[in-house]
């Protein structure tokens, strides 16, 4: 596979171990080349886009396929949901095929309102492009009078994206073509027409998760997608997703008390569902409303049953609307977890403050830096609500904000 | 919003009012009933709190042939053979054949006066899948329910919330008739609208919509005097205009020209160019370089 693929525009100022290089290695290809996938540089998983070029960036490149990534859904399931539509339709753009469960709205609803995508791709943003050797510098030059030295120095690159063609861009404004959605294969899974057979089983596995379980075998058994099958002559990727789990709808009490009947259920459902994904060619997108659950420790075994994790914060309806700090975003994104595949040491993000942002025809997904502290009447207290406020926002404080405030 | 929500225009929806024993709920419901009423709409009730009486209380008479009030609050359990409504035949089916006894047309609007009486002896999985249902069947034109939020877990609060296109959250106002509604509407292409609004309710129960409440929060910010440092000293730090302009005239001790700030930024490798520039006081003489020299 000699596509040589682009690594991200990092500039030469910085220097971090993890970085991601263009070299390529000569391996004799016993990788599948499947449309819309490619190979990860670092320990050659075979990824695909998740979507939103952003999130590809964080989560390493790319889903690697066969596993599970697991998104916490915000408070009113807005931004969940549109991670979940890019997901979906990125697969329609690559030709993959797709599997949709859900028990509120019919995946036939979800799957008219996928965003429509820009497939002239003209507009590829590029934000930390530095103004390089230009023949007149005159304007660049008398930008600044005084610090002109640090003219040609990188800005605080603050999106985050990699300047490959892998992902695509989704305009939200308009809904998908009807032509390119009904290209694309695809199989659903709507949790009311699939009523319970028994009821009053005490089993630690919940009878929708079960079906549901079933349902999705059968699909990837059948349409050949099991890499334990004979191969057939042309293999495709399956995108699975499966909208908000473990929430009332599905059956499952675990949103609704302390201690539910069903503590196992979605646990050994996830279990199930990653020993289905391993051996398959397919990779799986699961939202959980996880602002609902109470138990903390059963969050915790959520996310380390699936690979990789994010959980979103949107500051709709919360204090956090109308702090100055946030007013360019809309919500924080806190990653929970990243997979270690076949390796030792996985690929952990540079920054750990991230927050996002829809916009029209992208979702960006922004490291959170707090701007230049320039006026002198900013009093005391509410330096150090700012402060707090970025320190809520990352599990370790950022060195910047901390030296703010030292006073001589 | 409070006043477009009780024109009732979104169908297919479920209007959840929540409230707490600081301030009851039940007078907004009226109020919903009411308007739902004038619109010569057809509304059934599912009394579970209050009796027929005092849920009728109020309301005008002649509206009365298009209410339907099915009476859970004498029995709900069914304890006694000969129940009106009992609690477990809230399911779809059985409201949907209900509904469709009184008005087989026209789709009507549903009320459950409450649903934590609903949520104390049905699991909650079992409600949601209910509202659910209801709300996608057409036999309900919407759904008014009111809940109590001090009665349930944050889960359960939550749990039915989700379910809703809309949710009224009442609380007490700072004035003794008034009270404030946080109202969160979810639109159909997922984008959502919050408002706060303070409300009063009158004897007719028409619902008057006083102004935005004033968040003390939000006062603290905007009215923070702006104390300016330069005053009250004894020197001066301040700046006329004419020194000002003068300031910024004034040559920096390090500009460079322009070729010089090039040929620094866009060094080439192994370069070692000696810029020189003359200085103002610099004798510069090509000839002599050693002009000064008294020899």
């Amino acid at each position: 596979m000699a596509a040589p693929v682009k690594s991200m525009d990092k500039p030469p100022a910085e220097f971090s171990p993890l970085n991601f290089t263009s070299f390529q290695k000569k391996s004799r290809t016993k990788s599948l080349s499947i449309p819309g996938t490619r190979p990860s540089v670092q320990n050659g998983q075979l990824l695909v886009s998740s979507g939103v070029t952003s999130l590809d960036y964080l989560l390493g490149g790319g889903l690697a396929v066969g596993t599970v990534l697991l998104i916490e859904e915000d408070r009113y399931d807005s931004f969940s949901r549109m991670i979940f539509k890019y997901f979906l339709a990125e697969g329609v753009v690559c030709r993959h095929e797709l599997f949709v469960a859900a028990a509120q709205d019919d995946p036939d609803d979800i799957l008219q309102e996928l965003p429509a995508p820009i497939l002239d791709d003209v507009a590829i943003h590029r934000p930390g492009e530095q103004p390089r050797m230009s023949c007149e510098p005159q304007d660049t030059l008398d930008a600044m009078k005084i610090a002109w030295r640090y003219q040609n120095l990188p800005k605080v690159q603050s999106a985050l994206a990699s300047s490959s063609r892998f992902g695509h861009y989704y305009d939200v404004s308009k809904t998908m073509e009807p032509e390119i959605r009904q290209a694309a294969k695809w199989h659903r899974f709507y949790h009311p027409e699939h009523p319970p057979l028994s009821s009053g089983t005490h089993s630690p596995k919940l009878e929708s998760y079960s079906a549901l379980l079933k349902s999705l075998r059968d699909v990837i058994q059948r349409e050949g997608f099991d890499l334990t099958a004979p191969l057939p002559k042309s293999r495709n990727i399956l995108r699975v997703g499966l909208h908000s789990l473990g929430s009332a709808l599905w059956g499952d009490d675990l949103c609704c008390y302390n201690n539910p009947k069903n503590v196992h259920a979605l646990t050994s459902f996830l279990y199930g569902l990653r020993a289905l994904l391993r051996t398959s060619l397919s990779v799986a997108v699961v939202t959980v409303p996880s602002h609902l659950i109470q138990d903390r420790a059963l969050m915790g075994s959520i996310t380390r049953l699936c690979d990789n994790a994010i959980a979103l914060e949107s500051f709709k309806g919360s204090e956090r609307e109308t702090n100055p700090l946030y007013k360019d975003y809309h919500g924080l994104l806190h990653v929970r977890q990243v997979p270690r595949l076949n390796c030792l040491a996985s690929h952990l993000p540079d920054h750990k403050d991230l927050a996002f942002k829809l916009k029209r025809k992208q979702f960006t997904i922004e490291r959170l830096h707090l701007p230049p502290d320039l006026s002198e009447t900013v009093s005391r207290v509410s330096k150090g609500e700012l402060a707090g406020a970025a320190t809520a926002a990352a599990a370790c404080s950022s060195a910047t904000s901390s030296a703010k405030h030292l006073d001589f | 919003m409070l006043s477009e929500l009780l024109q009732g225009t979104d169908v297919g929806g479920f209007l959840l009012i929540q409230d707490s024993c600081s301030y009851s709920g039940r007078h907004l419901l009226k109020s919903f009933i009411d308007a739902a009423l004038n619109r010569e709409e057809v509304v059934h009730v599912l009394g579970l709190d209050v009796s027929e009486e005092e849920l009728k209380e109020g309301l005008k008479s002649f509206v009365f042939q298009r209410l339907h009030f099915h009476d859970a609050y004498a029995d709900p359990l069914g304890w006694t053979d000969n129940s009106p409504f009992t609690v477990h035949q809230f399911s779809s089916s059985r409201l949907t054949e209900l509904l469709k006894q009184t008005a087989p047309s026209k789709p009507a609007t549903l009320v459950i006066d409450s649903l934590s009486w609903v949520l104390r002896h049905i699991s909650p999985t079992a409600v949601c899948h209910t509202l659910q249902q209801l709300k996608k069947g057409g036999a309900v034109r919407t759904i008014i329910g009111l809940l109590h939020e001090d009665m349930h877990s944050r889960g359960i609060v939550g749990s039915v919330c989700r379910l809703a296109t809309s949710v009224i959250t009442v609380e007490p106002g700072t004035k003794g008739e008034e009270a404030l509604a946080k109202i969160t509407k979810r639109s159909k292409s997922g984008k959502v609208t919050q408002d706060e609004q303070i409300f009063s309710i009158r004897k007719d129960l028409t619902v008057t919509v006083l102004s935005k409440p004033t968040n003390p929060g939000h006062k603290r910010s905007t009215t923070e005097e702006q104390v300016d440092p330069t005053a009250n000293l004894t020197f001066n730090l301040r700046l006329t205009d004419a020194e000002r302009e003068a300031k910024e005239k004034l040559a920096l001790p390090f500009v460079f020209s322009k070729e010089k700030k090039t040929a620094l930024l866009h060094s080439g490798p192994g370069s070692g160019k000696i810029l020189y520039e003359p200085d103002a006081s610099d004798d510069y003489d090509q000839e002599d370089p050693d002009d000064d020299l008294d020899v």
